[in-house]
């Protein structure tokens, strides 16, 4: 007799709701007529993704940590504030996705992706209006998978969820409408690079397994204490941590990052570098808190080390790019090692104030570069987006407006005060300090100098250099956003400011949602 | 025989699969390959489980049988779209993306 | 310093003196050219709302008994046992600032509606202005070294796009960059001092800071106070960070009166004084204070009387005022009112005297070739006068404003009665009559003698709404100074923030001082005369051949004094300045940059776009973390 195992299905909520969207979409996919189908896929995993906000949001009041679905399940204050800022970060970016006003397809996806780029019947689909829609169940799945991810609380469910939010993301990310041979590309690296990693995190669960027992966090905490640490163990954490790493796309597992970013549709590359980026780093903190907390000694160097090497890598690697979906991939790339810095700064006991720190300083760069992503979309020439930065000069004199919230979306990353990004890396800079970690936030520092430097050269050219092809009259067209891409620039623009001006009530939340159940 | 023989094969395999990732250009190989790593997880799972004493280990397998046949699906879509633009499936050829 | 009071009525709202013109720099820019036809009036309405808000807070402030507000705004920041908030300090120190920066702001706004009305970029101006307006006024209204700094880097943001106004001119870009840097050099110290009292204090509000400072070890204490000097150097042009305000008055004329004359470079001297609780503990860092102003109003001074471009003149004049104010603050509580005093009287003229300026260039097609004037006051009757005025009162002239406010600074230097205080007052008495000689010059060359226009050059005076400010400041600077030091006197005004007055000690008597200054600055007047006055300025600078002979042969040539005397050794300092600048300064900034592009490009090298070098790095990286995570635990 087997006994069904105890679902607490109110905690439970956000996740049903958003994997529950994905599948109506996969059964509208089926079933509706194409015609009308897209307004409906959008509805549906909007629903969905913003019922999972609500949901979490909901569950916070009165809330209670408790672990559920036979103890896969944690959900805690950190599962909670992630899940609701993947699940918010993931609606708007599902804007992105629904935006029709910008390309002249009516749409950033290829239409069928079977085709052969380039072919005669592409370029037929080319200037034909239909639009794909699958992309919205696969998105709302890869969202599921998220905000599994940052509640799992036991290897196995890591993994499944890993995967449930990664295989999604492999085939979106092929399917620009146009520089489609980039894209393809983009994601046949992403799928074999991220399959390697995979495999590599589940070796490491293997070995835990082997030295544990089990893959339950609470039981490889206890299992650690009692039996001190093993070559076993600690070879499973090391595979374990590569997985995660590389999804946090950190150096040195960071190289998938600029070929990927810069190959994807652009509103796809929004929602990689702001949700998954949460989604890695929920996982890092829960993994290595939850699981690996009483070892801390023996990861804490590594970890210093990465951040560093992300950092340095990210901010330096930065300075030479001229493509600008390819700069904000360094960018996201350092910006992993500033996250890393308040990881360090949780402290022994795991009481520091970098748990925190970390999570706003996630909700801050999740929105600050989905913002910036979803300038990029509006500037275009002929084929698509003109993400050459010298196709960027005097873009203030054309449109002031665009260059006004790109250059606080710029200004965020760069962490100018007053701004979301100078308060998210304050929070974390300081929890290294009073960790002792002062090194590593000099280090940090320094490396925001310089990768500042590539920030304000997008804006000094915005300003102050000469229109783009201006004499020859074929410099980008700067395209009117439809209703979509307007609200998420509204919304990621206004909290922007809003954290860097008045971040109180929101690092409250987080630093009372900073407390992990294990 | 002990166990260790098994988990000694299992990793061979799975550095094989490694080693193979980085030395084969045809990206249908190279999956496999990756494949193969998972595979010799599931060796590794097994192994556990009956060293162990639970069946959480077999269990485990199952799963990462499921995600693997699901990786399959995308992987080989992907690398279909890939090959039917360019007449290729090597993977220095999809190189326009550096730097 | 007394007790801060949380603010009540109208000064609760002092918050919207910088939120004015700051929204007014919000519509200008964003909304683009729909605001082409009344960006220039929204930018003036602002600033003048901004100016009468600052009026009647200033006369509620009069009325409170503490004379001082504390206005909340806030929380920035509060996490634990850090709290950060934001808020503003209205006291008499912030307030005669406001009024100065609102006041002539105001005026300036006017006049430009005048000066700019021909380009087509007339409402981006404005926004800019605006901007600088809000950044200052956060500046001198902020109530923490924080809320300074943010406003510090905003008045240098606007200082920089107004510079670079003209961004086509090689020449504007070139000295707008120059200022952004030599002013980051400034920064760099005060974001230093500012960091070193978090560190040391845990807060950098003025009320903490100051109650705390105290109890700091000595070298901390100079190690801030000459941090923040750093600072203020930079941004006030003082020695050895002197060298980008000539340069910076390649933006449109009215930028170089409010913000490269009245305000901005002003803002050391109001650091200065509002850290007068730090600089009251450290003697050390109260002499470089003076010894740099001394030093920088001697470089002005001198500089001012080799150079034919009106504008630049006029800068190197201001570089020496503020050195006045320096020295004057550099003294401690004796001198604090001195240099306030002067800094307003001189917000007067000296923006009085570059709108003058603009007024003549505005008349002769954009020249600012002094050989290439003369013989203007016929034609330019109302700059004529409202500029005379201005120079009669920068030069010291009895009973005008900068007689009684050089000679206030002057007095308490001597007042001081000890080597420093000898040497210093000497060089100030000295360069007071190097600038009635540069000054009367400029007049002479500018105003009198026989007209040597260019061809095509047809003088005119300027419409109303440019001569109406002229007339305004005019007036101000007739009277600003009897006005602060007599019939309202400063000291009372800002007791509150200095304590106060001590007696003065009148090592001099003032009469003797007075009367001595008087007949320097006429020694000046006459050396300028006998040397531009009398004879036809030539309309090209006199070439060198030889200059040993040349120097002896027309050693009465003003002009070849000027060059044998200051301008060559001047070149000389200049060119191994620039080699320093290029080896030493450039040298590094570049060679970080090109270190930093370089590996950049390298590192970049390892990113092939071959999908089995990214496993392989993978690879490499996992084994490395196997390894050092093994390596953790075995050791």
């Amino acid at each position: 007799m087997i006994e069904a195992p105890d679902l607490s299905l109110a905690a439970l909520a956000p996740l049903l709701f958003v994997f529950g969207a994905a599948c109506i979409g996969v059964l509208v996919e089926a079933f509706w007529p194409r015609e009308s189908r897209h307004p409906v896929q959008v509805t549906v995993a909007l629903v969905g993704t913003l019922g999972a906000l609500v949901t979490t949001l909901l569950l916070t009041v009165d809330f209670e940590r408790e672990i559920t679905a036979a103890g896969a399940l944690a959900v805690d204050g950190p599962a909670l504030f992630l899940q609701a800022t993947i699940a918010g970060l993931g609606a708007l970016s599902l804007l992105l996705f629904a935006e029709r006003a910008l390309d002249p397809a009516r749409s950033a996806f290829v239409v069928s992706a079977a085709v052969p780029a380039g072919s005669p019947r592409d370029r037929e689909l080319l200037t034909v209006q239909r639009v794909q829609t699958e992309v919205y169940p696969l998105a709302t799945f890869a969202i599921g998978g998220m905000m599994l991810f940052v509640a799992a609380n036991d290897l196995l469910i890591m993994f499944v969820a890993l995967e449930v939010l990664s295989l999604p993301l492999y085939l979106i990310s092929g399917l620009a409408r146009r520089r489609r041979l980039l894209s393809q590309e983009a994601a046949v690296k992403y799928f074999l690079l991220g399959a390697f990693a995979s495999a590599f995190f589940l070796y490491g669960l293997a070995l835990v397994y082997g030295a544990t027992g089990s893959v339950r966090l609470g039981d490889i905490r206890s299992a650690s204490l009692a039996g001190g640490t093993d070559v076993l163990l600690v070879l499973g954490l090391a595979l374990l941590v590569v997985g995660l790493l590389f999804k946090a796309s950190v150096a040195p597992f960071h190289t998938w990052t600029p070929d990927v970013y810069q190959g994807a549709p652009t509103p796809v590359t929004a929602f990689m570098a702001a949700c998954t980026k949460v989604a890695a780093f929920g996982a890092i903190l829960r993994l290595l808190y939850v699981a690996f907390g009483t070892a801390e000694w023996t990861w804490r160097p590594l970890v210093y080390a990465v951040a560093i090497v992300s950092m340095v890598v990210g901010a330096v690697l930065g300075l030479t790019q001229t493509d600008l979906k390819r700069m904000l991939a360094y960018s996201s790339i350092a910006h992993a090692g500033f996250l890393l810095t308040g990881v360090i700064g949780l402290g022994a006991a795991g009481d520091g104030s970098g748990l925190a720190a970390t999570m706003f300083y996630l909700l801050t760069y999740g929105l600050t570069t989905l913002g910036a992503f979803a300038v990029l979309t509006l500037v275009r020439d002929g084929d698509g987006e003109a993400t050459h930065l010298s196709q960027w000069a005097g873009l203030a004199s054309r449109s002031p407006l665009v260059a006004a919230v790109m250059t606080l979306f710029l200004l965020a990353l760069a962490g100018i005060p007053l701004t979301a990004g100078f308060t998210g890396k304050f929070a974390v800079f300081r929890a290294a300090i009073e960790e002792g970690a002062w090194p590593l936030a000099l280090v940090a520092l320094l490396a925001s100098a310089v990768a500042a430097f590539f920030y304000l050269r997008v804006i000094v050219l915005m300003y102050f250099s000469p229109p783009a092809g201006a004499e020859r009259g074929q410099g980008p067209t700067v395209g009117v956003p439809g209703m979509p891409t307007t609200i998420v620039l509204a919304i990621t623009a206004t909290a922007t400011l809003a954290l860097g001006i008045v971040p109180g009530s929101v690092l409250d939340l987080a630093e009372r949602a900073a407390i992990f159940v294990g | 025989m002990t166990l260790t023989y098994y988990l000694v094969l299992a990793a061979i395999l799975f550095t094989i699969g490694a080693v193979g990732v980085l030395v084969r250009r045809n990206a249908i190989v190279v999956f496999m390959c990756v494949e193969l790593m998972l595979n010799s997880v599931n060796l590794t799972l097994v192994t556990f489980a009956r060293a162990t004493g639970t069946i959480d280990g077999q269990i485990m397998a199952f799963f990462v049988m499921v995600v693997a046949a699901a990786e399959v699906v995308v992987g080989l879509a992907i690398i279909m779209s890939i090959y039917r633009t360019r007449r290729s499936a090597s993977v220095d050829d999809a190189n326009l993306l550096k730097y | 310093m007394s007790e801060v009071l949380p603010a009540e009525g109208l000064l609760g709202a002092s918050w919207l003196l910088i939120a004015l013109p700051l929204a007014g720099a919000a519509v200008l820019l964003l909304g683009g050219r729909r605001t082409d036809r009344w960006g220039h009036l929204l930018g003036t309405a602002t600033v003048v709302a901004a100016f009468v808000l600052a009026l009647l807070c200033t006369f509620q402030l009069a009325g409170l008994e503490e004379r001082s507000a504390d206005v909340d705004l806030f929380t920035f920041i509060s996490t634990g046992d850090l709290d950060v908030r934001a808020g503003l300090l209205f006291d008499p120190l912030s307030a005669i600032f406001a009024l100065l920066i609102t006041g002539v702001g105001s005026l300036i706004h006017v006049y430009s509606i005048g000066y700019m009305a021909h380009d087509p970029a007339r409402r981006r101006f404005f926004a800019y202005l605006n901007l600088f307006v809000a950044a200052m006024l956060l500046l001198v209204l902020g109530n923490s070294f924080v809320a300074l700094y943010v406003g510090w880097e905003g008045v240098g943001l606007a200082s920089y796009l107004l510079i670079a106004f003209w961004y086509t001119r090689p020449a504007a870009a070139t000295a707008a960059k120059k200022a952004f840097i030599m002013n980051r050099v400034g920064d760099v110290g005060l974001a230093l001092a500012i960091f070193l009292m978090f560190a040391q204090l845990g807060t950098t509000s003025y009320a903490g800071v100051f109650g705390g400072v105290g109890t700091l070890a000595g070298g901390t204490i100079t190690a801030i106070g000459l941090l923040l000097l750093l600072g203020a150097c930079g941004k006030s042009g003082q020695f050895p960070l002197q060298a980008w305000l000539p340069d910076a008055m390649e933006g449109p004329t009215p930028v170089s009166a409010l913000i490269h004359a009245a305000t901005m470079v002003t803002a050391g001297v109001y650091l200065i004084a509002r850290s007068a609780p730090i600089y009251d503990l450290t003697e050390t860092a109260r002499t470089v204070v003076m010894a740099i102003g001394a030093l920088t109003l001697l470089i002005g001074a001198i500089a001012g009387c080799a150079y034919d471009d009106i504008k630049k003149v006029l800068a190197y004049s201001t570089v020496s005022q503020i050195g006045y104010m320096f020295l004057a603050v550099g003294l401690g509580p004796a001198g604090y009112v001195a240099g306030l005093a002067h800094l307003l009287a001189h917000g007067f003229f000296k923006a009085g005297l570059f709108l003058g300026a603009g007024s003549v260039m505005h008349a002769m097609n954009d020249s600012v070739d002094m050989r290439r004037f003369g013989g203007l006051w016929k034609k330019l009757p109302v700059t004529f006068v409202t500029f005379g005025l201005g120079y009669l009162a920068l030069i010291g002239f009895p009973f005008l404003s900068g007689y009684f406010t050089k000679d206030a600074i002057i007095e308490a230097t001597f007042d001081r009665d000890d080597w420093l205080g000898w040497t210093t007052g000497g060089i100030a008495v000295l360069a007071a009559g190097l600038t009635a000689f540069y000054m009367t010059r400029l007049m002479l060359m500018t105003f009198f003698g026989r007209a040597r226009w260019e061809e095509g050059v047809h003088p005119h005076e300027s419409p109303s709404v440019m001569t109406a400010p002229m007339v305004v400041l005019a007036v101000g600077s007739v009277f600003s100074g009897a006005l602060l030091v007599s019939i309202f006197p400063l000291s009372d005004w800002l007791e509150p923030v200095f304590g106060e007055p001590e007696e003065a000690a009148h090592v001099i008597a003032p009469a003797t001082i007075g009367i001595a200054l008087t007949v320097i600055m006429l020694l000046g007047v006459l050396a300028a005369w006998l040397f531009v006055g009398r004879r036809e300025v030539p309309v090209t600078a006199p070439v060198r051949v030889s200059p040993v002979t040349r120097a002896a042969r027309n050693a009465l040539y003003a002009d070849t004094i000027n060059e044998s005397l200051f301008m060559r050794p001047g070149q000389w300092l200049t060119r191994a300045l620039v080699w320093v600048d290029n080896r030493g300064v450039d040298g590094a900034v570049n060679g970080l940059a090109a270190t930093l592009g370089g590996s950049s490009s390298r590192l970049g090298r390892a990113q092939t776009g071959f999908v089995r070098t990214y496993a392989l790095g993978m690879l490499g990286g996992a084994v490395l973390v196997a390894g050092a995570l093994l390596a953790v635990t075995a050791g």
